[in-house]
């Protein structure tokens, strides 16, 4: 019995598995990354069910019951308006999920695009682009998201936009590096051979050859834009009142801390724990799709 | 190995936050009090920097906090009022139809540069002031216009002999003598003004105050030190007094919890108890003259309505609003001045709170779904409105339950004056600070027709208001002036071009040691007294 039973498994290991079966076998046995991963799940249904579950509207004021500790009716306590922190954190989930989502993806396509075009076809279109980002890169990036929003004027949707800006540079690279080391591939020599257009090379061949690391860098992006967003909103460039961002509660709070600390902790609490989980998830997700890891 | 790393620094990380939140308490016992002997340079702390120090350039309070004490008037105001005192003239004398003062001058005075002060200076000051125009000096709005204008009140300004001066009027004007005092016509140094031209003054101002000039850096500080030759014995007491630019709030607060500066202005209220917990601190409160308020555009849609007005009137709950942002430090307002001037209307009974009132109104004007709009938000801290752009989030939630739906908009001090005077704003939120206690100086400057383009942000004309105000302008009686006043307040409360919202008392912090400073409702307050215990 015991004799076949390893043969079984011994013919289960000869089927080639999916790469990211593998991957996910990897992710499982890093205990941390699984941590990271069900932070994440837990925010993203936070940010779903927000209405379901956030116990007060975010901007039901009763002024009579400000700044209140904890209590059985407000988990969190209230606010300087009187309004539940409970509910303005859950609802700010949403606001800061989709900030952090939307702003990475932004950068993804355009950083992606450009460095798939500057690797591919290097030469004056690779000086010209890999300038670019180096001029991007050439500002600190939280003074060149305040300089966009100060142009484009204060909102959710501007700070969006500038943090989608300032971190197209470091995607851009990231596959540019990566598409000069698959172009020398064979693979990409014998569909260049054969007279496969550009179009199809870059996305069909390159592309799908370059990806894993944007999703490892841009899982870890998601937790910086976050963390932009909310220094954003700390500033007053973000989001507006009465939007329960969490950065602009910081901001809204600061005044009480030592009246209620409970105004200052729980925002704050929130932003550092998607921002762990975001980081757990994608040192997680560099483990397990590193091809060298793979190999042990 | 790696794993037991990362989650110790995360057990770190969470640890910090709560050890990071207690430690912050036992700061603020250090700082300030180690006086070496005893001071006698006083930094006044506040949020602006003045625009210019010829008070006579200027209608910005920033500005005469600091000239109130190089130059001086001719008659003054009360410690804590706005009553008449002998200022540069010791006496003074009105005919009997309210045409002809006369006011006898000081014969000790000196100005800084050594000029001698006599009624020649004085004749040489309204000479340069009435000859001006709009754009040099705001003279025009305390007496009507420049010389050879229509409305223009004094005909002219004569030195009877060398310690007399005598002003003849065209039309009796009954806060004459109340102008007289205000910051902005202090006496200026002839010489100084002819060997520097106007434009050089501004930056070097020569008076005859108990103060001199010495320095000013913008946006920083401003530095004057004590005149030596003041006429009042054992007056200043301090040797130097500099004016510090610190635009935060809370910084300036920790700055004098520090020590870096002796007294400021602008305390939150908020922070009032923060403040009396620290035995290194006094608080000093400055009585109330002033108001704040949302004023609506009212030429522009729907605002044009003022069932529209009234019905918003309804829907603003102010002593709600004044106990969570003013500490309590403020009464609800219901009238565009305060009770403490002379012919408030008492019987008035405001737009009260109530929600349902305010959706009835809105219906019958023609809105029973309510609208979108802006409401722009105060971006400073000023004395009437503290924390303007969370006053305006309650404005905001209490409007939206009748279904107006506004969103906060704000934008930086200066620009923010501009667009409001040019009348952009459909609802925006000001305030007013009184110059000489007098009701024209609210009404008249706020909310007459003539004031459009100037102070009144809310484009609110309206003929049966503008002669009940020029009525009580030359009126000498001051009962009857009272009437007209009162009911000049009607008018404004059924019209609501603005929701007063409150009347504040601006809360002023000091070091512990600091005595003698007496706090003026104007906003402007004298040094002369002030010393270090």
């Amino acid at each position: 019995m015991a004799e076949l039973a390893r043969n079984t498994e011994l013919q289960l290991d000869t089927k080639p598995k999916s790469p990211w079966i593998e991957a996910w076998v990897i992710f499982r046995r890093n205990r941390l990354a699984v941590v990271g991963l069900g932070i994440v799940i837990f925010f993203v249904l936070l940010a779903i069910f927000a209405p379901f579950i956030a116990p007060y509207g975010i901007n039901e004021q009763d002024l009579s019951k400000r700044l209140l500790p904890p209590s059985a009716d407000n988990w969190f306590g209230t606010d300087d308006f009187g309004r539940d922190i409970l509910s303005r954190v859950i609802h700010g989930a949403r606001i800061s999920l989709w900030v952090g989502f939307f702003s990475v993806l932004g950068s993804v396509i355009i950083g992606a695009l450009l460095g798939l075009i500057a690797g591919y076809y290097g030469g004056l279109i690779d000086t010209i682009i890999s300038r670019f980002f180096d001029i991007l890169l050439a500002f600190p990036s939280i003074l060149l998201a305040i300089a966009i929003v100060s142009i484009l004027g204060p909102s959710l949707q501007n700070a969006l936009i500038a943090i989608a800006v300032i971190n197209i540079p470091n995607f851009g690279r990231l596959i540019r590096s990566r598409v000069l080391s698959v172009k020398q591939e064979e693979y990409i020599l014998a569909a260049n051979a054969i007279g496969m257009s550009d179009g199809r090379i870059i996305f069909h061949h390159v592309l799908p050859n370059s990806i894993t690391p944007i999703i490892v860098q841009g899982t870890l992006a998601i937790a910086t834009a976050i963390i932009e967003a909310a220094a954003l909103g700390f500033l007053g460039l973000g989001a507006q009142a009465p939007t329960p961002e969490w950065g602009k509660m910081l901001a809204d709070a600061k005044g009480y801390l030592v009246q209620a600390p409970g105004t200052l902790f729980f925002p704050g609490l929130a932003i550092m724990l998607t921002v762990l989980g975001f980081n757990l998830l994608g040192d997680g997700l560099r483990d397990a799709l590193d091809p060298k890891m793979k190999q042990q | 190995m790696k794993k037991k790393l990362l989650l110790a620094m995360v057990s770190i990380m969470i640890a910090s936050l709560f050890l990071a939140a207690c430690s912050s308490g036992d700061e603020e016992t250090k700082g300030s009090g180690e006086g070496d002997n005893k001071k006698d340079s006083l930094v006044y702390g506040r949020g602006g920097d003045s625009t210019s120090l010829d008070p006579i350039t200027t209608t910005e309070g920033e500005s005469y906090k600091v000239t109130i004490n190089i130059f001086e008037t001719l008659l003054t105001y009360g410690e804590q009022d706005t009553t008449l005192h002998p200022g540069l003239a010791e006496e003074w004398e009105a005919s009997e139809d309210g045409l002809t003062y006369t006011l006898k001058l000081r014969e000790d005075v000196k100005f800084h540069d050594g000029t001698d002060f006599n009624a020649e200076a004085v004749v040489f000051n309204f000479e340069r002031w009435m000859n001006g125009n709009d754009e040099q000096f705001p003279y025009y709005s305390m007496f009507g216009g420049y010389k050879g204008d229509e409305g223009h009140v004094i005909k002219e300004v004569k030195a009877e002999d060398e310690y007399t001066v005598v002003f003849t009027l065209n039309r009796p004007q009954a806060p004459f003598l109340k102008n007289l005092a205000m910051s902005c016509f202090g006496i200026a140094s002839p010489t100084a003004l002819k060997e520097q031209g106007d434009d050089n003054f501004s930056k070097n101002p020569v008076g005859t105050g108990p103060f001199k000039f010495v320095e000013w850096k913008a946006n920083d500080s401003i530095v004057l030190e004590k005149n030596e030759d003041y006429y009042v014995d054992g007056q200043p007491k301090l040797n130097q007094l500099i004016f510090k630019v610190i635009p935060d709030n809370s910084t300036r607060l920790n700055s004098l919890s520090t020590g870096e500066i002796d007294l400021m202005d602008g305390v939150n209220p908020t922070d009032l108890e923060k403040i009396k917990s620290d035995s290194n601190l006094q608080t000093i409160e400055r009585p109330s003259m002033n108001v704040g308020y949302l004023g609506f555009n009212v030429t522009k849609k729907p605002y044009d309505n003022a069932k529209v007005r009234q019905a918003l009137s309804h829907a603003v709950d102010k002593q709600a609003i004044i106990d969570s942002f003013y500490s309590g430090l403020a009464v609800p307002a219901k009238n565009p001045m305060p009770d403490s001037i002379e012919g408030y209307n008492d019987e008035i009974s405001d737009y009260e709170y109530d929600l349902d009132k305010a959706k009835k109104l809105l219906a019958e004007a023609g809105y029973p779904d309510g609208f979108k709009s802006e409401l722009w938000a105060i971006p400073v801290a000023r004395p009437y409105i503290p924390e303007g752009n969370k006053i305006a989030q309650v404005i905001q939630e209490s409007w939206g339950k009748i279904g107006v739906d506004v969103e906060i908009k704000t934008v930086d001090w200066a620009t923010y004056l501009d667009q409001a005077a040019a009348g952009d704003y459909p609802a925006y939120m000001l305030g007013w600070t009184g110059d000489n206690g007098d009701p024209d100086n609210f009404l008249y400057t706020l909310l007459d027709k003539d004031s459009i383009g100037s102070n009144n942000y809310s484009h609110y004309a309206n003929d049966k208001l503008h002669d009940v105000l020029i009525e009580a302008q030359t009126e000498v009686d001051q009962e009857k002036r009272n009437e007209l006043y009162k009911q000049a307040q009607e008018i404004i409360h059924e019209d609501a071009p603005w929701i007063p919202l409150v009347h504040s008392t601006p809360l002023l912090a000091a070091s512990a040691d600091v005595s003698g400073f007496v706090p003026h409702p104007t906003g402007s307050d004298y040094f002369k007294n002030v010393e270090f215990k």
